[in-house]
């Protein structure tokens, strides 16, 4: 249990301040951005009328999510939010799958991944609802139905990035922490490989769209 | 008879193990029973696709029973693992593992059991689109067992958790509050994940060609139905990881009981509440494709206001633990 719940750790001592860096974290994100940005270049590298394999799969990605974002936002705000939906999609279902290959690790599974991803979808989604309706409208909209109500309200935002961070993060290690206890009890041939297959591709890809949905939605929210 | 520390460990892991298998056989039964029926009157409509409407109902029996699984599987755990530890505190973990694990498994196992056997139902309507129905119906019910993955997490953490260097009197308290927290707040979120999806199986089978928006909305429905069960695991973590100091009142470990029991039980309305949300916007985007937009927007306002009573449980919690 103890290789689940521990992170390695580098404290660097910075004008009298600890910095505090999750190195493995850090290395299995940097891998991960890695394979998007090789992905990226073989997709955009030859653009030909007949497509190649990694175009294919490019444009089916891109074109999903821009249908998505349209119908969330219009198309005015469809253009502008897009690009931050689909590349936070392809960064989480990379991240989710990254744990299936030996001697890797889901970047995911360390609780300050989805919480900064949560903290980014919540700044975000409140800047548009800002710039959209004013700070005026957008602040009256705290004093619904009762002016007391307020902090209720604040408190209802903030749940909002606990719940969508600790949804992926119980996820992915709820499914670390079955396969380990799994894999104890019996020894390693058919059932722990097909957990991994189901939790880090099935609800690791069905978690990504669910975080990238749910962060679509608030913005979709807090603009209409 | 002498009650030393190792009988006291060992009433408290059979009877974990007692509680967490009865408790976790309510509902996988119920959703198996519910699939079973529907199969029974999709196959009296249409008898000559019997062979596909059986294998549907035995995939969704399937997933609806890992429920069940999960908890045999913390049950056999629970009666096998002799912990070398003699401290007070493992009794209270085990015991808290087995409610945890017993209560979330009821949720998942009923809900799970809804878009099982709307399939059965929808393949009467639509057997030409067989394999998206079962899709759909795999992700639904798949996403539906959330609640009780997160009940075997919070489980096997109180199993294995370290208790050597904990003080033992609010303690206890603490580790029994973690697992009633999770466990009790799954039965909602379970539930309500269910709905939707059974709503969306049967929303394909009315317009195939709205797959991916129900499927989109679905989703959407059956996280933020999870939004409870999330909230009692987060007071879980927070009754499990803290460190509590010692004290020879009896207050401080009923406050931090109390807690569990606050956010536990404020997670079941919430969790179905926002199941209905999400069963009623899944039916209605699959009717009227054009609205998803407005849809997905009301029904994620409605659910918003639902999860305000799960918030107020969770604040109680917080004051609970941290405050007094």
């Amino acid at each position: 249990m103890e290789d689940i719940t521990h992170i390695p750790q580098l404290t660097l001592q910075l004008f009298g301040f600890d910095l505090v860096f999750n190195t493995y974290t850090i290395l299995m994100t940097w891998i991960v951005m890695a394979a998007l940005i090789i992905f990226a270049f073989l997709a955009t590298r030859k653009i030909a009328f007949v497509p190649n394999l990694f175009q294919v799969v490019g444009e089916m990605i891109v074109s999903t999510f821009y249908g998505l974002t349209r119908d969330a936002l219009d198309d005015e705000l469809a253009k502008k939010y897009f690009p931050i939906i689909c590349s936070l999609f392809m960064f989480l279902v990379l991240s989710n799958w990254l744990g299936t290959f030996p001697k890797l690790e889901e970047p995911t599974k360390d609780l300050n991944t989805p919480l900064g991803l949560g903290l980014m979808g919540f700044f975000i989604a409140h800047y548009a609802g800002i710039k959209a309706k004013g700070f005026k409208k957008y602040a009256k909209e705290y004093c619904e139905p009762m002016f007391f109500m307020a902090p209720l309200n604040i408190i209802g935002e903030l749940s909002k990035v606990v719940s969508i961070s600790f949804r992926l993060y119980g996820n992915m290690v709820g499914g670390a922490i079955i396969i380990l206890v799994v894999s104890h009890l019996i020894y390693s041939l058919i059932l722990p490989p097909f957990l991994m297959c189901f939790f880090n591709l099935f609800i690791g890809t069905i978690q990504a769209f669910v975080f990238t949905m749910l962060t679509l939605v608030y913005i979709s929210v807090q603009v209409k | 008879m002498p009650f030393d520390t190792q009988t006291i460990i060992s009433i408290a892991s059979y009877g974990g193990a007692g509680a967490c298998m009865g408790l976790g056989a309510i509902g996988a039964a119920l959703g198996v029973g519910y699939t079973g029926g529907l199969a029974n009157e999709a196959l009296s409509q249409k008898p000559e696709v019997s062979g596909t409407i059986v294998k549907n109902m035995l995939i969704g029996q399937a997933i609806a029973e890992s429920a069940a699984i999960f908890a045999l599987v913390i049950a056999v755990l629970l009666i096998y693992l002799s912990p070398p530890v003699t401290n007070l505190l493992t009794a209270s973990a085990l015991g808290a593992a087995g409610l945890c694990m017993g209560f979330g498994a009821i949720g998942s196992g009923v809900g799970s059991g809804f878009p099982a056997g709307e399939v059965c139902l929808a393949i009467v309507r639509q057997p030409a689109i067989t394999g998206r129905l079962t899709t759909n119906m795999l992700i639904g019910s798949a996403v539906c067992q959330t609640p009780a993955i997160f009940a075997m997490v919070v489980a096997l953490m109180l199993m294995f958790l370290d208790v050597n260097n904990l003080s033992v009197n609010p303690t206890w308290a603490a580790l029994l509050g973690a697992g009633l927290s999770t466990g009790l707040a799954a039965i909602g979120s379970g539930l309500g994940g269910g709905l939707a999806g059974g709503a969306s199986v049967s929303g394909i089978a009315r317009q195939p060609e709205t797959f991916g928006k129900v499927t989109t909305i679905m989703l959407v429905g059956q996280a933020v139905s999870q939004t409870p069960a999330i909230f009692g695991l987060l007071v879980s973590f927070i009754l499990m990881f803290k460190a509590f100091p010692e004290t020879t009142s009896i207050a401080a470990p009923m406050a931090l009981l109390g807690a569990g029991i606050s956010m536990g039980f404020g997670g079941i309305g919430p969790g179905i509440g926002n199941g209905f949300t999400a069963q009623s916007a899944v039916k209605w985007v699959a009717r009227n494709e054009e609205a998803s937009g407005i849809l997905t927007r009301v029904m994620l306002v409605g659910q918003a206001v639902s999860q305000s009573t799960a918030i107020y449980a969770m604040v109680v919690s917080l004051v609970l633990i941290f405050v007094i």
